[in-house]
């Protein structure tokens, strides 16, 4: 073999890859556990048995601020996976420091998607300074679990054996303490241990149904009425309502095992009910409505998760590796009926719109949950285990155990915060 | 002459030095001097950006979390260093005058030490569960110490007093051994006993070894990090945050590198101070060497 024919045959590897007959490898983190975590990891198998070109290789992370610190720094350095799930209120913090990569219109159309595919708020809140940064796949809502043999003893249904509607501030804490009376079992339950994050999303959510923001142009703009809502959550509480001090299985298996009238968390706790109802373990029957409207409106906090490709520093895919990627996405996408059997709302409109998602039960009872849905406020502090989530979750919780006043609270959250509110984003 | 010899004992002795000096340089010096450079710039987590002088200290002394934090690491070592040196002598003490016992004993002192911090946490966290742990068991209580304002910071400084004692122990252990017999039967002809010999013989020859174990221990507390992060996560609402793990959640939460390498810089400072005024310390109390 002479050097030509050496050299001439070195320059043709780079083609080899690309070969119709090889099969793209896509690397996957994802951050979903639990439920979610098997769902996604069928939905993982059921693809790669689907076709031969593209195998989906996932990998479980821990969720919270150490498998988005992983992502940002792996991400930067060029050794991130080829796509990761994330919440989309973390978007600004991610699109906005250059940690993903932007997914163009024609990528997209290539595997057979399109913005209008999707449902406009989660197609919106996948934006970012005008590009399309993830996929959406879901929306999960904060909403109210209620057990229906509790709140029958405390006579909270009505004659159809639903929930009678709640609204106003008065009238929840009135059923909270009309289930206490009459069962002897707390009203609520909900996680409010130090660390926790279910008090930030319900606090949210009812300044926003007073229309209150929480930071307006760098400054927090709850006032008075932040201290007051949350001087309402603690008295629950204080009035022994609801148990403080719970971590989150604590306050979960308080209500899968009979023993609080409500539970406000998201609807991911959904498969856990429908599986120890079939099973004959749960031991009660339940029902879940949308958070009701405890002042001017009926919103509630949501997050969504999404699909996004890692920009990977100055290592980017190729245009062969993006389209197996999204080719995966594009699937989920359309078999995503599997994953509203999770409790989670689909993002994709096909499956989300169809009659079998809209019978779906019990997702059907808390749909109306989508119209008010608030996602966290844009900022690259905010978002899911953000750093300003992160603030909330040891400050928020103090009331409730009556470690601080709400005031006493919020004004060490403000002082701890200050100073991530006059940073500029951090580019990674 | 003199010098050739010199010279043929400066070669292996540098031979002998260059691992470690070539550990030292690449793993201590060049990354001390790198954060204190990252220190003056305002990076984020993994970009080195714009050089901004002394404004992350500026921003530093005005930073009640800086200080609170600061304050948390002294509590910390307040409960700890003193309690940890004279536990490990006591100790000692009792593995050195129980013959046969002795080394029983010894080995029951140092056992929790050589478990990794997260086994010890586990332990600790299983004691003081609220509802199934032994200690509220034991005092007919249902008190979750780790989230209660008050004790969070002494159930974290007992967990490592169990955790880390064992070490002073034997440190102790070696210096009582190093006491010439003679002294003691000397001491004994003269009719002294008991604590006189403890007062005159021991506690003198052990002196210098005292110190050492108190410098040790007061570097080892005021390092304080893993044992808050698992156990309390710093909670309740940040009373046992200590310095480290302040300069964790910015550098990592809050991607701050910049202002996280101010914090590790000043806190050194901190640690450097505090280590030579308790050398200046003993020293004028004569008990250093």
């Amino acid at each position: 073999m002479n050097r030509r024919t050496l050299l001439g045959l070195l320059a043709l590897t780079p083609l080899l890859p690309t070969r119709a007959d090889e099969v793209q490898v896509v690397r996957m983190w994802t951050l979903l556990s639990g439920g979610d975590g098997a769902r996604m990891r069928a939905l993982v198998d059921e693809f790669n048995a689907s076709q031969q070109a593209v195998r989906v290789e996932s990998t479980t992370l821990k969720w919270g601020e150490p498998f988005y610190t992983k992502l940002i720094t792996a991400s930067v350095v060029g050794a991130g996976p080829d796509l990761a799930t994330i919440h989309l209120s973390r978007l600004p913090n991610l699109a906005g420091g250059g940690v993903l990569r932007p997914i163009a219109p024609a990528e997209l159309a290539a595997v057979g998607l399109a913005g209008a595919d999707f449902l406009p708020r989660q197609w919106t809140k996948s934006q970012y300074a005008g590009r399309t940064y993830a996929v959406p796949l879901d929306q999960h809502p904060l909403v109210l679990y209620y057990n229906k043999n509790l709140a029958g003893r405390a006579g909270l249904l009505d004659e159809r054996g639903q929930l009678a509607p709640i609204e106003g501030m008065a009238a929840l804490t009135e059923a909270l303490r009309r289930v206490k009376a009459a069962t002897g079992k707390p009203g609520l339950t909900m996680e409010s241990a130090q660390s926790t994050y279910a008090i930030w999303r319900l606090w949210l959510s009812l300044l926003a149904q007073q229309g209150l923001p929480v930071v307006a142009n760098g400054r927090f703009a709850y006032g008075a009425a932040g201290e007051a809502t949350l001087a309402r959550i603690a008295g629950w509480f204080q009035a022994g309502y609801a148990t403080p001090g719970m971590d989150y299985p604590a306050s979960t298996s308080q209500f899968m095992g009979g023993n609080a009238g409500f539970m406000l968390n998201g609807v991911w706790e959904v498969p856990e009910l429908v599986r120890g109802s079939k099973a004959g373990t749960l031991g009660f029957e339940y029902g879940i409505v949308p958070l009701p409207k405890l002042y001017g409106n009926a919103s509630a906090w949501a997050d969504s998760h999404g699909f996004a490709l890692p920009a990977n520093g100055d290592k980017p895919m190729s245009a062969a590796k993006a389209r197996a990627v999204l080719a995966f996405v594009a699937y989920v996408s359309r078999h995503s009926m599997g994953w509203a059997e999770g409790g989670h709302i689909p993002a994709y409109r096909p499956v989300a719109e169809s009659a079998a998602a809209l019978a779906l039960q019990p997702n059907a009872q808390y749909a109306a949950a989508a119209h008010n849905v608030v996602y966290d406020p844009d900022g690259w502090y905010m978002g899911a285990a953000g750093p300003l989530e992160a603030i909330a979750s040891k400050f928020l919780p103090a009331p409730l155990a009556g470690q601080l006043t709400p005031a006493d609270a919020l004004g060490r959250f403000e002082t701890e915060a200050a100073r991530l509110l006059k940073k500029r984003a951090p580019q990674y | 002459m003199r010098t050739l010899h010199r010279r043929r004992e400066t070669l292996p002795a540098m031979l002998l030095l260059a691992p470690f000096l070539a550990a030292f340089l690449l793993f201590f010096l060049v990354p001390a001097l790198q954060t204190f450079w990252l220190s003056l710039t305002d990076s984020s987590l993994t970009r080195t950006s714009a050089f901004v002088g002394l404004a992350n200290y500026v921003t530093l002394v005005q930073d009640p979390s800086f200080w609170a934090a600061l304050g948390n690491t002294f509590y910390f070592s307040l409960l700890t260093v003193l309690p940890l040196t004279v536990l490990g002598l006591v100790m000692a003490l009792l593995v050195d005058r129980f013959t046969r016992a002795g080394p029983w004993l010894q080995g029951a002192f140092f056992l929790p030490f050589v478990l990794p911090i997260s086994v010890m946490t586990l332990i600790a966290d299983w004691m003081l569960q609220p509802s199934s742990g032994v200690v509220n068991y034991l005092l007919g209580m249902q008190r979750a110490w780790f989230a209660d304002v008050h004790w969070a910071m002494p159930m974290v400084a007992i967990g490592t007093i169990w955790w880390t004692v064992g070490f002073n122990m034997l440190m102790f252990l070696a210096g009582l051994r190093n006491i010439p017999r003679e002294l003691y039967e000397a001491a004994a002809l003269d009719g002294a006993r008991g604590w006189a010999l403890f007062r005159h013989i021991t506690w003198p020859q052990l002196r210098p070894v005292a110190w050492t174990a108190l410098v040790l221990q007061l570097i080892a507390s005021l390092k304080i990090f893993g044992q808050t992060y698992i156990m309390t996560t710093g909670g309740p609402y940040n009373t046992t945050r200590v310095t480290l793990h302040y300069m964790y959640e910015t550098a990592f939460t809050q991607s701050d590198a910049g202002y996280a390498a101010a914090i590790a810089t000043a806190f050194v400072i901190v640690v450097v101070l505090l280590s030579l005024l308790q050398g200046a310390i003993a020293r004028r109390l004569g008990g250093a060497k």
